[in-house]
């Protein structure tokens, strides 16, 4: 029998402020970490809202304090992404309290953390540098301020983790996939204790303006609070969130070896392609429901053994109705009687690192037999009326599996099922 | 946990000298360099004014010209790459075995074309004027997911960005998810196309390119001691990788085995190795150990060898730590020195070449190398192939923010 896969770390930087606490609490009391724009003038631009990392000044409690983290000199030298990956380590490492010294640890120590986008801020300021005053004035840290990978980089080097280091980047699913690779280092043992999750950071006019000609983003501008409504009749696209979900994972042999705590246990991951389209889902849910299929076969479970789902749903019409179908053509009958919530009412979608946040979600419901509420669902799709869907308030409800779902462009699925100690 | 083996059956290239694995394979072991002045933008003004670029590329055999337009070129590249190891590999997808056949290419960079372009536009004509198709056309995993539409691959599909790793860590990836029984084939590999004015002009900046635009084609030197930084360059490699008995069942040609993958981190700085070499030979001994050999009995190393002053001389030495005294007999060369630097695509470009030693018996060679630097002490295959017997190949490839990944090929 191998021993179980458990997290004994967990660090989050999202728009409902800096730590694994305070974004808990706030998530449960039904706060939304959604907001205008100020961090640039969103003028001509069709997109008003976005899910923003908080600064100390809006955010006196848990606001981002980047000096805290790392200092203005090197600052300089990285993306926001790297940042908030950087943040979110130092939180996950000391909770596992994994500081290794030796050289055996160290390099078995692995670093994935998926982004779906990279440094594009970097990137459209750089352009904008070039065409208005010459190459010559870009910066030498350019390229590796943007390279999608350095978040993972950026962490190993400061915490001098040699083993494996990755960085999937599969848009929306790279949050959950690379806990799946980090899953798969440990058991293949290229590594004994892996750094994994997702971060992302591209609130950018030219991302907002790109989503927008896609029709993916709400055109919410009045009232920030309500852009993101999963579920709801009057939907009308995603709000970009931003942030960083990592977690430190070991067997629990490992972790109980060096005296850790365990919190939860990773008991099954898939991942499977729709083959169909690049941006829409088959209707029948096909694709999604083979890698939830594959996670639960790992976990060794029935459908009706999970508890509650943290859903993918962005807010989006044809995305959060693709994924009841893929929920449906996986679980059956089952479906009905379980719990179901869409965090990202409440944060926004964070793309690449919406499967590392969503990840601690679903770990804290099976902490403390709590599942978040949905919000915003006023009217409910009328072919989601048989579903329990959380709304209003947190629900108390014992849970001791939880599924969390990833999907992203390209027809890419990827589901993790998290599981009581 | 019972791990199956894994060996390669079909091969794609698009590289800066050939749109095919037989042209680009030919003008490798002929010693023929794919760089050349970058015509196609305006690079008066610019530090470093050549590239390796790919040269008369036709999209229309492997998709419609019509649907390629609304994608970068990076995703045509991996995609034309794609269809020729398909093809090469005869594999079939039907309904009973859509789900066991997946996708793992990644980029290192992605579509900065298209970024740039759409940036101008937006600068200019505001947000009206972005394209819907600039997300799915130029986003890093769309070449996995083209490929898995196109040919109803149902498989695990991912795509990882581990900058000039890239290729390596896809293929060692899939290797992995067939070895460990979540598939049984696995289209794996890396495609780019940043030569642009912002790869360019960031790469510059960064003091990583080579200027010697007075001889484009003697630019990219490797462990010569007149190197003085890399070549940016453009293209694809794509492997079909499947499970042993799956290849012997259906009677595919089998090219080699991927026999070892390893992986690891300098922990050390952003662009930089450590002198020594250590991150480079841990991965190195990672994908030894994983094969299951003596350091011994490798014949040739495809080095990653850019042709920058730090990152040579360090993985030299990563070479003569690893390997000891059989570093002497062991042909070491970088295939670079003819295509430049494929960045995301590297890797999976320079594992074919690596394949491809083992199935001639030969070893490419590293041109431009006319005066080894002091402390390279190694037989780099300078100037001209070496006909040797090759039974086992290691590939090297390391990448900004230290990230490593070592691929052991060995002959079935």
């Amino acid at each position: 029998m191998q021993s179980p896969l458990v997290i004994t770390g967990m660090g989050m930087i999202s728009p409902l402020g800096c730590g694994v606490k305070a974004g808990w609490e706030r998530l449960l009391a039904g706060r939304s970490g959604l907001s205008s724009i100020t961090r640039f003038d969103t003028g001509d631009l069709p997109i008003k809202v976005a899910g923003s990392v908080p600064d100390l000044a809006d955010d006196p409690e848990a606001g981002l304090d980047p000096d805290r983290v790392v200092d203005a000199k090197e600052r300089r030298k990285m993306e926001l992404f790297s940042l908030y990956a950087m943040a979110a380590a130092e939180e996950a490492l000391a909770q596992a309290d994994w500081f290794p010294t030796s050289d055996a640890d160290r390099l078995a120590t692995a670093t994935i953390v998926g982004s779906g986008i990279g440094g594009f801020p970097t990137i459209t300021q750089a352009q904008t540098t070039l065409t208005t005053r010459g190459h010559r004035r870009l910066s030498p840290f350019t390229v590796p301020a943007f390279l999608a990978n350095l978040a993972a980089g950026n962490v190993s080097i400061r915490h001098g983790f040699r083993g494996p280091l990755g960085c999937p980047v599969t848009a929306c699913a790279a949050g959950i996939q690379a806990i799946g690779d980090g899953m798969r280092l440990i058991r293949s043992g290229e590594a004994e204790v892996a750094l994994v999750g997702g971060a992302e950071a591209c609130i950018d006019p030219l991302s907002l303006a790109s989503f927008h000609a896609m029709k993916a983003l709400s055109t919410e501008q009045d009232d920030p609070t309500r852009a993101s409504r999963p579920f709801d009749q009057a939907r009308n696209g995603f709000v970009m969130g931003e942030g960083a979900g990592l977690l430190v994972i070991e067997t629990l042999a490992h972790a109980e070896a060096r005296g850790a705590t365990p919190l939860a246990v990773l008991s099954g991951y898939g991942t499977s392609a729709d083959a169909h389209h690049i941006t829409a889902g088959p209707e029948d849910g096909s694709g999604a429901a083979a890698a939830i299929r594959a996670a639960l076969k790992m976990a060794g479970l029935s459908p009706g053994a999970i508890d509650h789902i943290n859903a993918h749903a962005t807010s989006t019409p044809v995305g959060d109705r693709a994924e009841i179908a893929a929920l449906r053509n996986a679980f059956g009958e089952a479906l009905a009687g379980i719990p179901i919530s869409a965090t990202k009412s409440a944060t926004g979608h964070l793309l690449g690192a919406a499967g590392g946040v969503e990840s601690l979600f679903s770990a804290l419901s099976v902490m403390h037999d709590r599942l978040p509420p949905t919000l915003n669902l006023e009217n409910v799709d009328d072919d989601l009326q048989d579903l329990d869907i959380v709304s209003g308030s947190a629900r108390e409800h014992a849970t001791r599996h939880v599924l969390c779902n990833g999907f992203g462009f390209g027809g890419v699925n990827a589901a993790l099922i998290v599981s009581k100690l | 946990m019972p791990r199956r083996r894994v060996v390669v059956t079909g091969l794609g290239l698009v590289t800066p000298v050939g749109n095919s694995v037989k042209e680009s394979w030919d003008n490798i072991v002929a010693g023929k360099s794919g760089i050349a002045p970058i015509e196609h933008f305006d690079v008066s003004g610019f530090n470093t004014r050549f590239g390796g670029s790919v040269k008369d590329f036709d999209v229309s055999p492997y998709m419609n010209p019509k649907d390629a337009r609304k994608m970068d070129l990076f995703i045509q590249y991996g995609i034309a790459a794609g269809a020729q190891a398909i093809e090469d590999a005869g594999i079939e997808c039907n309904e009973a075995n859509a789900h066991r056949i997946g996708v793992a290419i990644g980029s290192g960079i992605g579509g900065l074309p298209m970024i740039e372009h759409n940036h101008n536009a937006l600068n200019k004509g505001g947000a009206r004027r972005i394209s819907p198709f600039f997300v799915p056309g130029s986003i890093i995993n769309m070449i996995s997911g083209n490929l898995a539409i196109q040919h109803g691959f149902q498989g695990p599909n991912i795509a990882i960005t581990t900058a000039c790793t890239t290729g390596t860590h896809n293929i060692g990836y899939g290797a992995r998810t067939i070895a460990y029984g979540d598939a049984d084939v696995m289209i794996c590999g890396g495609a780019e196309m940043a030569t642009t004015p912002l790869g360019l002009g960031g790469f510059s900046a960064a003091r990583a390119l080579s200027t010697r635009n007075d001889d484009p084609q003697a630019a990219s030197r490797p462990w010569d001691r007149d190197r003085d930084g890399f070549v940016l360059s453009d293209g694809a490699g794509v492997l079909v990788l499947e499970d042993y008995e799956h290849a012997k069942a259906r009677g595919a040609t089998i090219y080699a085995e991927v026999a070892g993958f390893g992986m690891s981190d300098d922990a050390y700085h952003m662009t930089a190795p450590p002198e020594d070499g250590r991150g480079a030979a841990a991965a190195m001994r990672n994908a030894i150990l994983d094969a299951g050999i003596d350091a011994s009995r490798i014949d040739y190393i495809n080095a990653h060898g850019t042709s920058t002053p730090a990152g040579d001389l360090a993985e030299s030495r990563a070479v003569e730590q690893v390997m000891g005294e059989a570093a002497k007999s062991v042909a070491v060369s970088s295939t670079k020195s003819m295509i430049g630097h494929l960045l995301g695509a590297a890797g999976a470009v320079e594992a074919v070449f690596s394949i491809l030693a083992i199935r001639d018996q030969v070893a490419p060679p590293t041109i431009n190398l006319d005066n080894p630097q002091e402390g390279c002490v190694l037989n780099y295959v300078p100037q001209s192939a070496q006909e040797k017997r090759i039974e086992v190949a290691l590939s090297n490839s390391f990448g900004f923010g230290g990230t490593n990944g070592s691929l052991v090929f060995t002959r079935v």
